[in-house]
């Protein structure tokens, strides 16, 4: 059974953001709302202060919290373990918003802001209003751009290898920090590099069986 | 908050209690008022004191859904879920307080004694204690944030509940005893709300560093004042010296012990909800 993963290696990741842009830019996500973002920590003392940079999105957990609590199952896991909301069902109780412990859900009560206040929308924005609508009032989140998924398996590609159904923030990573794959698959890039680097997924103590992991 | 400050730091929930929020966070006060003070009506006969928590559950909590929800008229796929979610449980309850409340409310008046309000009766009871117990523990369920994940703020929670349900029959008065009953309970109530109040908080500051702010944040942070005031002065205090010189007996102590038990559960409720910290991610 497939269940797409992603591993990310911090040792690679320099912060740039562009990951997060892609993101935005490939979904038409409205301001303030963030699909994917980079949680920058510092530790240590002077001299010895490090930066840490972790790119962070939604673990697609094989036990999701979120998925449980939703009352009217518009957050449910799909067979290949992508997590998605269909926003026509969701009724906005923002139970899985609050519920998530990695808070990587988002309440969309406004779409009308702008990038640029007072200046209109934008060309990007005002072809994303038709091409991505996103519902106000429902909950939106990283569906691990399920869409190129799709119609790349559809087309014969592997999503992965295959930049077309590749997730965008995984193609756009200049220093190849992030691997798109099946975590079923032991052969797969992903699988090997939790194998061979001891991949671990953002507190695993949680208990929710996140499939995004991390190596350093 | 800039996006590289997101989840760095204690991270407060602000979904249930900013702008459209607040909406719920009422629900849920009107949820624990509405289903303690059923209960307790029932149990000391007061016919209005069951109508008005009715009202307030299937009404007012109702309606602060209603207003609430993106399509209301899709509200009813809420009962989907309630192998696991605990809204969708909550939905089913209210649903069947509705109707046996309604039933046990009619039967009450017309059937006086007989078997079948006798049924209603305890049909309505277990809806109206299932739904209480659907308020507190929706919050609880949320292990993200420690504060909620307090074994204790179900037991805390249902106390308050209880407690104003107490000061709902005082004022709507009961066949048993005038009220007098509902009095004495309600000072037993008061004593073991207050208790069970400050054990939680006490224990939460012990639970974890994450949990522990939360606490500070109540007691000594932004949320002090409202704390210290709303709940503690004029939710347990007041009260107290309402009931302690008598003046309880009065109708119009009986109001203002309500209202003041009132102001105290909204506070403290505001300040669980307001304090609730998410752990840093890393």
């Amino acid at each position: 059974m497939t269940r797409w993963g992603m591993v990310i290696d911090l040792k690679r990741c320099v912060s740039c953001y562009a990951c997060m842009i892609a993101c935005k830019q490939e979904h038409f996500l409205p301001p303030g709302v963030f699909w994917n973002r980079i949680v920058v920590v510092e530790t240590g003392k002077y001299p010895r202060v490090r930066k840490i940079s972790i790119p962070v999105l939604c673990n697609h957990c094989e036990a999701a919290i979120c998925v449980k609590v939703c009352p009217t199952g518009a957050s449910a896991r799909r067979e290949d373990g992508v997590v998605t909301v269909d926003s026509h069902t969701c009724e906005g109780c923002r139970y899985c918003v609050v519920a998530c412990p990695y808070q990587q859900r988002t309440y969309l009560d406004d779409k009308s802001k702008e990038y640029f206040p007072a200046q209109g929308l934008t060309e990007l924005e005002a072809i994303g209003g038709d091409l991505y609508p996103h519902t106000v009032g429902a909950v939106t989140k990283c569906n691990f751009c399920a869409e190129r998924i799709d119609e790349g398996i559809k087309k014969g590609l592997k999503p992965g290898l295959d930049r077309e159904a590749t997730p965008a923030c995984v193609n756009m990573c200049m220093v190849k920090a992030r691997h798109f794959g099946d975590l079923d698959d032991p052969e797969s890039a992903v699988s090997v590099l939790i194998r061979e680097r001891k991949g671990h997924p953002l507190r695993p103590e949680i208990g929710s069986k996140p499939s995004v992991y991390y190596i350093d | 908050m800039k996006p590289y400050e997101w989840m760095v730091r204690y991270t407060a929930q602000t979904d249930w209690i900013r702008g459209g929020g607040l909406l719920i966070w009422l629900s849920f006060f009107t949820g624990i008022l509405g289903s303690g003070s059923y209960l307790v009506s029932l149990y000391f006969d007061s016919a209005v004191g069951t109508t008005v928590s009715w009202l307030i559950i299937v009404v007012l909590k109702g309606g602060l859904h209603v207003v609430d929800a993106r399509r209301p008229l899709g509200l009813w796929r809420m009962v989907l879920r309630v192998k696991t979610s605990w809204i969708a449980r909550g939905m089913v309850f209210t649903i069947c307080l509705a109707f046996f409340g309604v039933a046990q409310i009619l039967l009450a008046h017309e059937l006086p004694g007989s078997s079948l309000e006798t049924a209603a009766k305890a049909a309505a009871g277990v809806a109206a204690a299932a739904v209480l117990l659907y308020e507190v523990f929706t919050i609880n369920y949320v292990g993200g944030i420690p504060l909620w994940n307090s074994a204790l703020l179900p037991a805390t929670l249902i106390s308050w509940g209880i407690f104003e349900g107490l000061a709902v029959v005082g004022v709507a008065g009961s066949q048993m005893d005038g009220g007098r009953a509902a009095e004495v309970g309600n000072s037993i109530m008061l004593g073991v709300t207050a208790l069970l109040t400050l054990l939680y908080l006490w224990n939460a500051a012990y639970a974890g560093a994450t949990s522990k702010e939360s606490v500070k944040k109540i007691t000594t942070g932004g949320l002090s004042v409202m704390f210290w005031i709303g709940t503690v002065v004029i939710g347990f205090a007041a009260s107290a010296v309402i009931l302690l010189s008598g003046f309880a007996s009065e109708p119009v102590g009986r109001i203002m012990l309500l209202v003041l038990e009132a102001i105290g559960c909204l506070s403290f409720t505001y300040a669980v909800f307001r304090a609730g910290l998410y752990s840093p991610l890393v």
